[in-house]
């Protein structure tokens, strides 16, 4: 049998079996197609709601965005979940837990990341307590940023995780959503330390400095600056 | 303040200023100052807040207490305590059950202790947090976070 290499792909293990017995290849892409079609239309979610993002994501199985009708069906446990919708600010003190609730689901699983908070701590992201966005623990599929997003959101959220899901089982490289926040700097958290104005005590001068810092790490203005006068003799350069 | 609780102030606590809104009592005269308002009708514990003051000559901390009458309209009562560096007050927990998660709230974020406090353990914060941070040289950027 002539096969051609070229165009082969082994993402899926089925294929690689379908490869080396030809007799099965219409029944196993079949079954695989079956499969395909249920698990990405049952993706049951668990809804992991820290805070108001929570009180969207019932909204959103409400009579109103019915995600019934796409066969996802909010779960109790994280036993009978496939996709742990994570919605709300994350606190050191979850963190945890919401790391042992996802280590407990079953695979395959996925993770939503729903609203600001949960993909980068939005602005509690400098604060003492908050953990800046769920990537920082747990591989997210699907971002859905929104302060929060509302239903019809969330539903097209989970539209694109069926279609990563349906990717994915057919063998076909998905692209990783980037984290939409990844253009900006996070910077270290250091507002509260240190006055806005740049004033700062000998005391708060030295509690930076027991951290290894010099306490100027919170001045993103500098930073602009500096990029920008860097950008400018770049650009002197060129035009000579 | 009426004129009953005012006489019953000043013959208890004569060094206590009371023109002022806010009473400054020393840290001795709190749990009996606590006491005589409840026995005068104050027997609602509204709330207690604790700051941190850092000066040249050392930390300072002040905690305010407010006391009020469950009857509409009436006024409450406030005073505070300055407490040194190593601040510990005398809990108000047997006079007032509802002071129990108040204080352990000052008792995490601003690390004041209240003696005979019947179970002094963090409130919000996760069980094996380093510090305070409500006190002002607190240091987000601790090694207690790894992802910061």
């Amino acid at each position: 049998m002539a096969v051609d290499q070229t165009n082969l792909s082994y993402e899926h293990p089925l294929y690689a079996t379908m490869d080396k017995m030809p007799g099965i290849t219409v029944a196993t892409t079949t079954v695989d197609m079956l499969l395909t079609w249920g698990l990405k239309n049952s993706l049951w979610t668990f809804a992991m709601a820290t805070s108001c993002c929570g009180i969207e994501f019932m909204h959103a199985n409400g009579n109103r965005t019915d995600l019934d009708q796409m066969g996802s069906v909010p779960r109790p446990s994280p036993r009978h979940a496939d996709v742990m919708v994570m919605a709300g600010t994350i606190t050191v003190k979850m963190a945890p837990r919401i790391l042992r609730l996802w280590e407990q689901m079953p695979e395959p699983k996925w993770c939503i990341a729903m609203g600001s908070c949960a993909i980068s701590g939005d602005f509690y992201r400098d604060m003492y307590s908050v953990v800046p966005g769920i990537d920082t623990m747990i591989p997210v599929d699907v971002y859905i940023p929104g302060c929060p997003p509302n239903g019809d959101d969330l539903m097209a959220g989970l539209k694109r995780l069926q279609e990563k899901v349906e990717a994915q089982r057919a063998g076909r490289w998905v692209e990783p959503e980037g984290r939409p926040e990844t253009a900006k700097a996070i910077l270290p958290a250091l507002g509260r330390v240190i006055d806005r104005d740049g004033t700062q005590t000998e005391r708060q001068l030295r509690a930076c400095q027991s951290m290894g810092l010099d306490g100027n790490e919170h001045r993103q203005s500098d930073l602009v600056a500096k990029s920008a006068g860097l950008l400018s003799n770049l650009l002197k350069l060129k035009g000579r | 303040m009426d004129a009953t609780l005012r006489e019953a102030l000043a013959a208890r606590f004569p060094a206590v200023d009371l023109d002022q809104d806010v009473l400054l009592v020393p840290a001795a005269d709190h749990y009996p100052l606590a006491a005589l308002l409840k026995e005068q009708g104050y027997t609602l514990y509204v709330t207690v807040a604790a700051s941190h003051h850092p000066g040249p000559e050392g930390d300072a901390f002040e905690v305010a207490t407010v006391l009020r009458r469950p009857v509409r309209g009436a006024p409450s009562v406030a005073w505070r305590v300055v407490l040194g560096a190593d601040p510990h007050l005398q809990s108000l927990y047997p006079l007032f059950p509802g002071a129990d998660l108040q204080e352990r709230e000052q008792l995490d974020l601003v690390g004041v202790r209240f003696d005979g406090h019947p179970n002094p353990v963090r409130l919000m914060l996760s069980e094996d947090w380093v510090g305070h941070p409500l006190r002002k040289d607190y240091a987000p950027n601790m090694p207690h976070a790894p992802w910061r």
